[in-house]
């Protein structure tokens, strides 16, 4: 079955089984949903290592990302240039880290990286803001907001700089077994 | 693409590495410049220019191939399970419009099936098929032919089939081989329970081991917030359903913290007195239907007659016990969520533990009277009694999966009529999770009971759990809403599989062994008839090894280890012994992180109070240098430091410490620049992330690959195997840094990794600090000169720290 494809060459499936959690057969399907994205862009023979990026405004008409509510954060944060064109590099490491097999310490930090808005490094209270308008869609009221955010901060917050930093975020994680299950996203 | 062409030209061993390290690198990358890729690209060329300077021998050569192949096959191993894998896209559909803790059932259901697969496949492959060969036809009796009700009753036609322990005989069966039957039935009912019990235990385990936090105080919003959100969520209207079920969560931590109102007394008591009363209430209930059962069972007795053929009539009124225990299963857990109304627990999460654990006992105490009945009386009355148990268990499972059926139907599809025509108000009916797990766990425990009385059962749980999942799966689909409550998946499922564990197979199993070693086997039918107890047919087979030449280990082994008491004794003790020095090492890490945790909080105000001692100075001494930013973590380098005096010179050290400290927290986790100091910090920061991860166990293969491939690279830093030693002095302030990173991240005992003058520096300026504070004692701290001693103090501490480091190296 996977000795008939002409999309990569065995070398290059060989080291995407390695850099990747996925299977062979898992990656040329990667291929057809990448090419699916943008059929004019994308070519179909990848043996040659085109440099071929999808604008983010194409990557989140999948449907596995259509409806979540930081899928703008989730491609900017796999992309190359951090504005969220992926390449198929950015495109196969995007759902390895988010995949099932992917281990707790790979998807803290991504969770970490997507949170953190303005990317310096720290979930400030702004950037837990802006995270929770993005889940409660702005039905909360300003005041509600601003304390549920303080709040966030009071209990996460281990070394007192108003700022949730990795490690602070990854001690709360630890306490929540359900974000392996939670972040995760199926392909 | 450069990247995965690059990665696929070093073979080997080294392929591993660089895998690792990839995905190593990967992990360490927070910024966007340099990329991900160009890390990788980085870390890829650095690591082939370290190692081509090796040579290469032929035995490396060949280790590289070997282990080349090995995960050649791996890979190819992986994706022919991925293959196999039942139920990709429905639940990928399912998890997608309902969210994991819906899922949890399913994947539940699947694991289940599983089960029930492998146990029908070892039964019928060594007991039915020998059995089949041998006698082709059933003997049954001349009067009894075919009626259609023994699908349901199972008594009758079946009655002497393969599908009972009747149907078997008793003899060694001479074909190719001689096959004893006996051995063969006894050994694959123990091995089967044997490995059901070792693969629960595992998993049991495992799942702990990933959601090791049982209790927490996770209704906290922070959780809500940044670790609820369920990624895997697809559907529109579902992602909008949990919006809103987020914001109500939401409003609704608010607004507890605003109520939380401690109870008088009077108050107090009366909870406390509903409390008991529902308890006794929900417990009487139980003992009553079980007490009923019981009854009924007597009087169903009385009825039938021990003889092969039974009238229509009689084997119709064989439906009655199922029937009353299908019913009750249905309708008492109704009666126990509506004590839910005037109920009132702290605790949503006690609420359903309550729920589960009424649930439980009803269940065990159901079963419990059953099997007694089955052991005591049925033993004693019928001449085939196997069999007459085994006939009782398929009524069991029969009746139980109508009753399914039936709860599907009139608990979601009318619900959801009735919710959404006649009465809109109720609205569409959630999916239960917890009745619908509970449910399939007292089905496979029928399955593990009944496994040795009736080895075909399994098949039957496989028709019955397949046509399940996708009635399930179509009344949800069509009929139900997510649950209201993001629920806690993971917890859910260990919870899950550690009531499947215990009570009910640790019950099943051992009423399977009281069966086994006591209850004398029948005389008339099945593979242990003639015996005094099902076990001792190893008696007999360790007779017959007497005479066999060779084998005198295995008859060594059973009397003297099996058989003997000192040995189950001795390891006894030493299990008890091994599980207290346990208990103790894990009350000793917990004091640990205590500590710890209280030394960060510390480190936290030191700094924030050094950086501010730092800017009052500042301000004092030079009004037109460039002030800091507060707090410490700027991004911009601080201005010229200032020269001349003494306690300049320790703003200059401070200055500079801070900038690196800058550096150090921007990159942590780092970017891949070239200075070792950062590298040794990633080493620490990647060893403290690893040994978070697995505390046990010794580092993981990937963390040791990445400190060799570094330490190689950073030849000039004279590593030996020391991965926090700095030898630059800039660099040995930054080690106070590390070892407060060490602190953060390391939890194991070895509390000698502090050096004892990092935590004396560190109680000197917290001494500092205090002691400054107690002077102040006032919101503005602007007074140089006296808070300029604790200053000097503290910065003294450092330097201190600093010389000595730069001594000892």
């Amino acid at each position: 079955m996977g000795n008939k494809q002409t999309t990569f060459t065995d070398e290059q499936l060989e080291a995407f089984q390695d850099c990747t959690f996925f299977t062979r057969k898992e990656i040329l399907r990667l291929h057809a949903r990448f090419r699916e994205l943008a059929p004019h862009l994308v070519p179909l023979d990848f043996t040659n290592n085109p440099d071929v990026r999808v604008p983010p405004t194409l990557v989140v008409t999948m449907p596995e990302l259509k409806e979540n509510p930081f899928r703008d954060r989730i491609v900017a944060t796999f992309s190359e240039d951090g504005l969220g064109n992926l390449s198929f590099n950015d495109f196969v490491d995007m759902f390895s880290a988010l995949c099932e097999l992917s281990p707790r310490e790979l998807k803290t930090i991504y969770a970490f990286k997507i949170y953190d808005f303005n990317r310096d490094d720290f979930i400030c209270e702004d950037d837990l803001q802006q995270t929770l308008n993005k889940l409660t869609k702005g039905e909360l009221t300003a005041e509600e907001v601003t304390l549920v955010c303080q709040k966030v901060i009071e209990e996460a917050d281990l070394d007192g700089d108003r700022k949730l930093s990795f490690s602070d975020f990854q001690n709360m994680i630890s306490k929540a077994p359900d974000f392996l299950s939670n972040f995760h996203i199926r392909i | 693409m450069e990247t995965m062409t690059e990665c696929a030209q070093p073979i080997g061993f080294h392929f591993l590495f660089l895998r690792l390290s990839i995905k190593v690198n990967v992990e360490l990358c927070t910024e966007t410049r340099p990329s991900v890729t160009t890390a990788n690209r980085n870390a890829v060329l650095a690591f082939q220019s370290s190692k081509k300077s090796r040579h290469f021998t032929y035995f490396a050569d060949f280790s590289e191939n070997v282990s080349l192949f090995s995960r050649r096959c791996g890979y190819v191993g992986k994706s022919a399970r991925r293959t196999l894998q039942l139920w990709q896209g429905t639940m990928k559909e399912i998890g997608g419009k309902f969210g994991s803790s819906v899922l949890t059932y399913f994947l539940f259901l699947k694991w289940l099936l599983i089960f029930n697969i492998f146990s029908f496949l070892v039964n019928f492959g060594f007991i039915t098929i020998p059995q089949l060969v041998y006698e082709p036809s059933p003997n049954i009796p001349l009067n009894v032919h075919f009626r259609g009700l023994e699908i349901i009753t199972g008594a009758g036609y079946f009655n002497n089939t393969v599908m009972y322990y009747g149907g078997y005989s008793n003899e060694t069966l001479v074909g190719l081989v001689d096959y004893n039957m006996q051995l063969a039935y006894f050994f694959t009912i123990t091995v089967y329970m044997v490995l059901c019990g070792i693969a629960l235990i595992f998993s049991m385990a495992k799942s702990f081991k990933k959601n090791y936090v049982l209790a927490d105080s996770a209704t906290s919003s922070a959780w809500q917030l940044l670790c609820s959100w369920d990624f895997s969520v697809t559907n529109e209207r579902a992602v909008r359903k949990r919006k809103s079920n987020l914001r109500i969560q939401l409003k609704e931590s608010l607004s507890e913290k605003a109520q939380q109102e401690l109870l008088t007394l009077p108050e107090q008591l009366k909870h406390f007195g509903v409390h008991v009363g529902s308890w006794l209430l929900s417990t009487s209930l139980a003992v009553g239907c079980g007490a009923s059962i019981y009854f009924l069972c007597e009087y169903e007795q009385k009825h039938t007659a021990d003889t092969g053929s039974w009238s229509l009539l009689q084997e119709a009124e064989t439906l009655l016990v199922p029937f009353v225990v299908s019913l009750i299963n249905l309708v008492v857990p109704f009666f126990y969520s509506f004590f839910n109304e005037f109920e009132h627990y702290t605790n949503q999460r006690n609420q359903i533990y309550a729920l589960v654990i009424r649930n439980v006992f009803l269940k065990m105490v159901i079963l419990g009277v059953l099997c007694y009945y089955w052991m005591n009386v049925v033993a004693e009355v019928f001449s085939c009694w196997e069999s007459m148990v085994g006939q009782a268990l398929y009524r069991l499972v029969i009746v139980d999966f109508l009753f399914l059926m039936l709860g599907c139907f009139f608990g979601e599809f009318l619900r959801s009529v009735i919710g959404t025509r006649l009465i809109s108000r109720l609205g569409v009916p959630e999916f239960d999770v917890g009745r619908n797990v509970l449910e399939i766990i007292y089905a496979q425990t029928l399955g593990w009971i009944g496994i040795y009385f009736s080895p075909l059962l399994p098949a039957i749980q496989i028709l019955k759990f397949f046509i399940l999942f996708y009635l399930k799966k179509v009344s949800l689909i069509q009929n139900c809403q997510p649950p209201r409550r993001s629920g806690r998946a993971a917890q859910m499922k260990t919870i899950f599989i550690f009531l499947l564990w215990f009570p009910f197979f640790v019950g099943a199993l051992s009423m399977v062994a009281y069966t086994a070693w006591r209850l004398p086997p029948s005389e008339q039918c099945g593979p242990f008839r003639g015996l005094n107890t099902t076990f001792g047919v190893i008696e007999v087979w360790m007779d017959d090894l007497v005479d066999i030449p060779g084998s005198h280990w295995v008859i060594w082994i059973y009397q003297k280890v099996i058989r003997s008491e000192v040995f189950y004794f001795l390891i006894t003790m030493i299990i008890l012994v091994v599980i207290y020095i346990f208990w103790q090492v894990t009350q000793g890490r917990k004091r640990l992180i205590g500590l710890l945790r209280q030394q960060i909080v510390n480190e936290g105000k030191d700094k924030s109070f050094l950086l501010e001692k730092l800017q009052n100075l500042q301000k004092s001494r030079k009004p037109t240098s460039k002030p800091n930013k507060q707090k410490g973590h700027s991004k911009e380098r601080p201005g010229e430091p200032p020269t001349g005096s003494h306690s300049n010179a320790m703003v200059q050290a401070l200055l500079a410490r801070q900038q690196l400290q800058d550096e150090m927290d921007q990159s942590v986790p780092s970017d891949t620049s070239n200075s070792g100091a950062l590298m040794q910090a990633m080493l620490a920061r990647q060893r403290a992330l690893s040994q978070n991860g697995d505390v046990y166990h010794r580092p993981e293969e990937r963390v040791s690959s990445f400190q060799t491939a570094q330490t190689t690279r950073n030849q000039e830093n004279q590593e030996s195997d020391g991965h926090y030693r700095m030898v630059s002095p800039t660099n040995a302030v930054t080690l106070a840094m590390q070892a407060r990173q060490r602190a953060e991240g390391t939890r194991e005992d070895d509390t000698d990794y502090l050096p004892s003058s990092v935590s004396s520096v560190m109680r000197q300026v917290m001494q500092a600090r205090q002691r400054a504070e107690e002077e102040l004692n006032s919101p503005s701290q602007n007074t140089a000169p006296s808070g300029s001693s604790a200053l000097i103090q503290a910065m003294w501490a450092r330097q201190q720290a600093q010389n000595e480091y730069d001594d000892g190296y």
